[in-house]
């Protein structure tokens, strides 16, 4: 069923990309073809801050679909739907 | 003597008496300094059923051998008998004192007895004069700081306490440098009842270094690794611990309303991205240090330092409240009138929950952000509604019949990490040492952050040799004594170097872990002889039965028996959670 996938930047991303969030109206689609067009849709190349060249999650990127790490699931093949959130940390720490 | 100063001296308040506390190499290699051998030192002193209000107590201040060397030395710890939970307890803090002390000439002080009337010691070219404080007694920390450095020299570095300290609030802080803070477990109160208003230190002793050219050449290699890291490199320095806020939040762990739910609406308004965008005037920094996490913030009517996201929660989400400008206004208040905010922030939860059920007829609510200042003060000063706040929230709860309310471990409130959320944090909490920590074994790291590897939060699978593994190297850090933040950037073998090229002793990987397991069970060994075992290795009911119905930590609650044994076999420890004598002939206890 189509709907709107809301991707949310926090942190960094939030300030690189200049903006809170962006949404994608979809059915159904790949975590990393969500974040290729949030790219497009930004017209920001934040993708360098999350993963490697070849595309692979970064050490300490967090990337949650309704609020749980992809790393839990099938990483970037992980499939949203319309209605689902996606929000995307650059590595953090704290104490 | 390369590294460590070579002078710890005892100093008796009652009688004035100081003498030098003689440490042999043999101890000084397997304890380090720091909490290590604060925690030796204090076993071989005191007993497990020592009063922490009493003379006899010790109150030990110790740096460790990389104090005042690499970046992010300049902390010191204290170790004492905690007042709030009657487990031995080591409170760190940053700043520059740890490394000023060291320039004085000292590695450590050791404090016994009480004097009688108030006094500060000031620790000079190795000598240690005692000074009336008694026009001191009643100021808060800053202007006991800028009191004793208008006393001695503007460059002393002065950990001191302020009204809550001296009326023995039980967990009333240490603070130094400004508003650096030796927080948790109510040093505060140990150092109030010794009539003890300040420790100041001014110096300009070396540290002698071992291999000054291997020194050069390693300062350059981790001023490149802590640079190149994002955490270190970055995040840290751009928007502080606070950054944690929506991430714990996202993860439905951030604990609301005295962990009553897992998300919290207003979360996004107490972010430290929100702290960047309004109160944020720079980051600060302590002594070497390249990251510089610490917030100097402005509100309309104040300037000062934080809230950190410790704070940030404790006084927000915790309670309800939303208002970043009232809780930066409590944190400031905790800062000058020397307050754990963590303890603070739970206690006052607790107690909004008591009288929401009706258990306690008081007029504390949810939200309510105009009081917090308010409580704050009246706490410090153990006033009115103060006195009961002052009990801290095991003792508040239990007193109105409301025991599983207060969100604590061992007496020691748990932090902003809610333990349904990450089965190995939950662990961690349970076996620390001084109660509801997280920093004894900092499970997030791995859990939520993906340092230094990714681990699934909801399993409870190999996380009992990660909370041991963990826990022992957060006490080898402790003992150094550096930045446990130095961690999401480096491995053991980096702090090897650096001990080898400070102090040229031929340390190895396997040595430094086992000083930070034999510190971990020797800590263990006083807990059990001061009464602790399994029973109290345990969490609050409600995170062991209450599931949250929202957020993606739902449906989840606590599986701490899966774990608890596994942990006491990787320990070494028997099913009651007492160390075997094998375990401790292992570790030469």
């Amino acid at each position: 069923m189509a709907g709107k996938i809301a991707i949310k930047f926090y942190g960094l991303m939030r300030r690189q990309v200049q903006t809170r969030a962006v949404e994608i109206e979809t059915d159904e689609m790949s975590v990393l073809e969500l974040l290729f067009l949030a790219e497009q849709k930004t017209g920001q190349n934040f993708l360098a801050e999350l993963l490697d060249p070849e595309k692979k999650l970064l050490t300490g990127t967090m990337i949650l679909v309704n609020g749980e790490n992809i790393r839990l699931m099938q990483n970037l093949e992980t499939r949203a739907r319309g209605g689902d959130t996606i929000d995307l940390f650059a590595p953090a720490g704290g104490g | 003597m390369n590294g460590w100063m070579g002078k710890i001296v005892e100093i008796d308040l009652s009688s004035m008496k100081q003498e030098t506390v003689p440490i042999s190499a043999e101890i000084r290699r397997q304890y380090l300094g720091g909490r290590g051998l604060g925690v030796k030192l204090y076993t071989e002193l005191c007993h497990a059923q020592t009063d922490p209000f009493a003379a006899d107590n010790a109150l030990i201040f110790m740096t460790g051998p990389l104090t005042g060397t690499v970046m992010t030395s300049g902390r010191y710890q204290v170790v004492s008998r905690s007042p709030l939970t009657g487990t031995i307890c080591d409170s760190s803090s940053g700043g520059s004192f740890g490394a000023v002390l060291k320039s004085a000439g000292l590695d450590g002080l050791v404090i016994q007895g009480r004097a009688d009337h108030p006094v500060y010691l000031y620790v000079h070219d190795g000598e240690i004069e005692v000074r009336d404080a008694s026009a001191l007694w009643g100021l808060n920390t800053q202007q006991t700081q800028k009191a004793i450095q208008a006393e001695t020299t503007a460059k002393t570095s002065v950990a001191c306490i302020g009204p809550a300290g001296e009326n023995r609030v039980i967990f009333a802080a240490i603070m130094n440098d400004k508003d650096r803070a030796a927080g948790r477990g109510g040093m505060g109160a140990v150092m109030g009842s010794k009539n003890l208003k300040a420790i100041a230190a001014s110096g300009s002793q070396p540290v002698a270094i071992s291999d000054p050219e291997g020194y050069k050449a390693l300062n350059a290699r981790i001023d490149r690794i802590v640079d190149k890291n994002p955490v270190t490199g970055k995040s840290l320095q751009v928007l502080g611990t606070s950054v944690l806020v929506n991430i714990i939040n996202a993860h439905g762990m951030f604990p609301t309303e005295n962990f009553r739910r897992g998300v919290f609406n207003d979360a996004e308004g107490t972010s430290g991205e929100k702290i960047a965008e309004t109160l944020l005037q720079h980051q600060s920094a302590c002594f070497k240090c390249p990251i510089g996490c610490g917030r100097t913030t402005k509100t309309k009517n104040k300037q000062g330092e934080g809230p950190e996201y410790e704070t940030v929660w404790a006084f927000g989400a915790h309670l309800g409240v939303s208002d970043l400008t009232a809780i930066t206004e409590a944190n400031y208040a905790c800062n000058e009138l020397g307050l754990d905010t963590i303890t603070m922030g739970s206690t006052i939860g607790c107690a909004m929950e008591l009288c929401e059920t009706g258990a306690w007829k008081e007029n504390m609510h949810w939200g309510d952000a105009g009081k917090l200042l308010g409580w704050v003060e009246d706490t410090a000063y153990q006033r009115g509604i103060g006195v009961e706040l002052a009990l801290g929230s095991k003792r508040l709860a239990a007193k109105y019949g409301r025991p599983e309310l207060a969100m604590q471990v061992k007496g020691m409130e748990i932090p902003a990490y809610d333990p349904r959320g990450a089965q190995g944090m939950a662990l961690s909490y349970a076996t620390s040492n001084r109660g509801g920590c997280h920093m004894r074994a900092y499970m997030i790291s791995p859990e939520i952050l993906g340092h230094p590897v990714f681990l699934d939060r909801f399993s409870t699978a190999g996380k009992a040799e990660i909370v041991a593994l963990f826990q022992d190297i957060s006490a080898l850090v402790d003992s150094t004594v550096l930045c446990r933040f130095l961690q999401f950037a480096m491995g053991i073998s980096t702090f090897t170097d650096m001990l080898r090229v400070v102090t040229g002793l031929d340390f190895n990987d396997d040595e430094l872990m086992k000083i930070g397991r034999r510190v971990y069970t020797l800590e263990r060994i006083f807990n059990n002889r001061a009464g602790f075992g399994r029973r109290d290795d345990t969490l609050p009911p409600r995170v062991l039965r209450e599931e949250f119905q929202t957020g993606s930590s739902r449906h989840r609650v606590v599986r701490l028996e899966e774990m608890l044994d596994r942990y006491y076999a990787v320990r070494g420890w028997d099913k009651d959670g007492v160390p075997l004598p094998q375990t401790l002939a292992e570790l030469g206890l």
